[in-house]
């Protein structure tokens, strides 16, 4: 029960890596000898499969469950990216599982200002990821589980998948009352959003992934994705609020690891595939070659920010000093997140056009992102003459310039 | 496919007088000829259901009636930069709807030398390109004769 427990954590422990089997082959001309019974079917089964050389790819028999051992955002995405990529999924559907340490995840052809707090985001250390599938802003947690259902293009079906969740829940609870809507929401008593739906459909292959509210916290999502920043015109796609809540303030028995393995069984009945939860670990690159790499590229600034679809900014803000208020207007226009456009308004007796006209130029063609912005204001100072005045307000401008970055 | 390809003839060259001729090439390709459009002028779908006319070595890329109708409604349209070179079947573009992003894939080789900078203001144009207002992108082809080897 043991090694069989064992064998379905592929791409952990050495014990599976072709290299010790070779090894063990070696020693003694045969496999037979070393291993113990049930282990070495179960290792044969993986070799002739060759599950560590060929990788992925060559497990999946009638469809499969898996279920990642990171809480990475930027390596569980890269999953969905490999096997949509690389996957063959004729006839070998398969449902992933993830969960994330807390992360904010945008759409496709989101922007990140427009969708959450991300100065709250930098305080609190959370990341910030954008998806390929398209959809709006989400928060996870480890009180959220990420279901994603991978067919054919041909066998894409949003609303079966949904239903199939449905199914599942009624099953471990017969009185919830949980509905999808046309809009793949998954709603509670009729009220209450519970899972929102996005999905990527490429050449050959479609994924349909959905959250599922657990037991994440609320309040905190509900700052987190609040955006702070005004005067944003942009034709990004918009996020639609909703109320949320989670099944375990429902019904205190449906935990993750219960909600998940309700899904896998209705899964696993529906395919009539093997129930059982296989773990990955999506940073094996015997298992996936390649994902390393896609992960990397997830967590790039050109990948989370540079793909903001093109915007603008019109706002205005005061400024108090020495107890009179001034009004600093501010009209940036960004494109693949960096500033096209730079026009910084303030009244030229608090300071001078000159100074002015050499933060607006010196911005442009930088990244709208406080840390840059930081670095070239730093630098253009040091060109300014040096007045104690003069620098107090030049520091009380960037800082209000960084705010809304 | 047949019929349709017809209606699609018909109002790309309402005014001229139509000439319709089918027949299949050793590859499977059914091609349909209008004689009213300028010579190499062929609308040809891939099984990709992108769809691309060509003129004097110049091709502009729309989607099929049959994957705009299963796309629905078109929120959003990101296309690649002018100057980007593409292969025949590489990814050159996402068209976004009811929160599925499904890729586009070049149907031809070549170089993108404009894009539609209208489906940025108004995305739901993509399901006007029989009435020529919903092309993509437009691309000087790196082989003219690789039409040919689209199937429908």
């Amino acid at each position: 029960m043991v090694a069989r427990k064992a064998c379905r954590v592929l791409g952990i422990g050495s014990a599976f890596s072709s290299s010790s089997h070779r090894e063990a082959v070696r020693k003694t001309g045969s496999s037979s000898m070393l291993i113990p019974f049930s282990m070495k079917n179960c290792f044969q089964l993986l070799y002739n499969r060759q599950v560590p050389a060929a990788g992925f790819k060559k497990t999946v028999k009638n469809g499969f469950i898996i279920h990642s051992i990171s809480n990475d955002v930027y390596q569980n995405l890269a999953v969905e990216d490999w096997i949509h990529d690389h996957m063959n999924l004729e006839d070998k559907p398969i449902l992933f599982f993830w969960r994330n340490s807390p992360s904010v995840v945008i759409g496709r052809h989101q922007n990140p200002w427009q969708e959450c707090n991300l100065n709250l985001m930098r305080e609190e250390g959370i990341k910030l990821a954008r998806r390929r599938s398209g959809g709006g802003a989400v928060y996870h947690d480890m009180g959220n589980i990420n279901l994603t259902f991978f067919t054919t293009k041909k066998k894409y079906d949003r609303m079966e998948n949904l239903k199939l969740i449905v199914r599942a829940l009624n099953a471990i609870h017969p009185q919830l009352d949980v509905q999808a809507t046309k809009r793949f929401d998954l709603l509670l008593d009729g009220q209450f959003k519970i899972s929102g739906t996005a999905s990527k459909i490429g050449r050959t292959t479609a994924y349909h992934h959905c959250t599922l509210l657990c037991s994440t916290d609320g309040t905190f999502l509900s700052s987190l994705l609040k955006s702070p920043y005004q005067g944003i015109r942009s034709n990004a796609t918009a996020s639609i609020p909703s109320l949320v809540k989670n099944l375990l303030e429902k019904d205190p028995t449906l935990t993750c690891e219960v909600l998940m393995n309700a899904v896998a069984t209705e899964y696993a009945a529906y395919h009539q595939t093997d129930n059982h939860i296989h773990l990955i670990n999506p940073t094996d690159e015997t298992l996936f070659p390649g994902i390393n790499s896609k992960a990397e590229e997830l967590q790039t600034w050109e990948w989370i920010y540079g793909k903001t679809p093109k915007f603008s900014i019109n706002t205005s803000f005061n400024v108090l000093y020495e107890q009179s208020h001034l009004n600093i207007k501010v009209f940036i226009d960004i494109k693949n997140g960096k500033i096209e456009i730079c026009n910084i308004e303030a009244p030229d007796h608090w300071l001078p056009l000159e100074i002015l006209d050499k933060l607006n130029s010196s911005l442009v063609g930088s990244k709208f992102c406080p840390t840059e912005t930081t670095m070239l204001t730093n630098i253009l100072l040091r060109t300014c003459p040096q007045d104690h005045k003069l620098h107090s307000k030049w520091n009380i401008l960037c800082e209000k310039i960084k705010g809304i970055m | 496919m047949r019929a349709v390809l017809c209606s699609l003839c018909a109002v790309l060259a309402p005014a001229a007088p139509c000439l319709l001729r089918a027949w299949q090439l050793g590859a499977g390709v059914i091609r349909t000829l209008c004689m009213g459009l300028a010579l190499l002028s062929v609308c040809k779908f891939t099984e990709k259901h992108e769809c691309v006319t060509t003129e004097n070595g110049v091709g502009t890329v729309g989607i099929s009636n049959f994957a705009q109708e299963a796309l629905g409604d078109v929120v959003y349209c990101s296309l690649l930069e002018v100057g980007t070179k593409l292969n025949k079947q590489d990814e050159f573009g996402a068209l976004e709807s009811v929160k599925a992003a499904s890729e586009l894939y070049s149907p031809l080789s070549g170089e993108v030398s404009e894009i539609n900078e209208a489906l940025a203001e108004n995305p739901g144009l993509v399901s006007k390109f029989c009435y020529e207002d919903g092309w993509l992108i437009k691309m000087t082809l790196s082989n003219p004769s690789a039409l040919d080897e689209i199937r429908s």
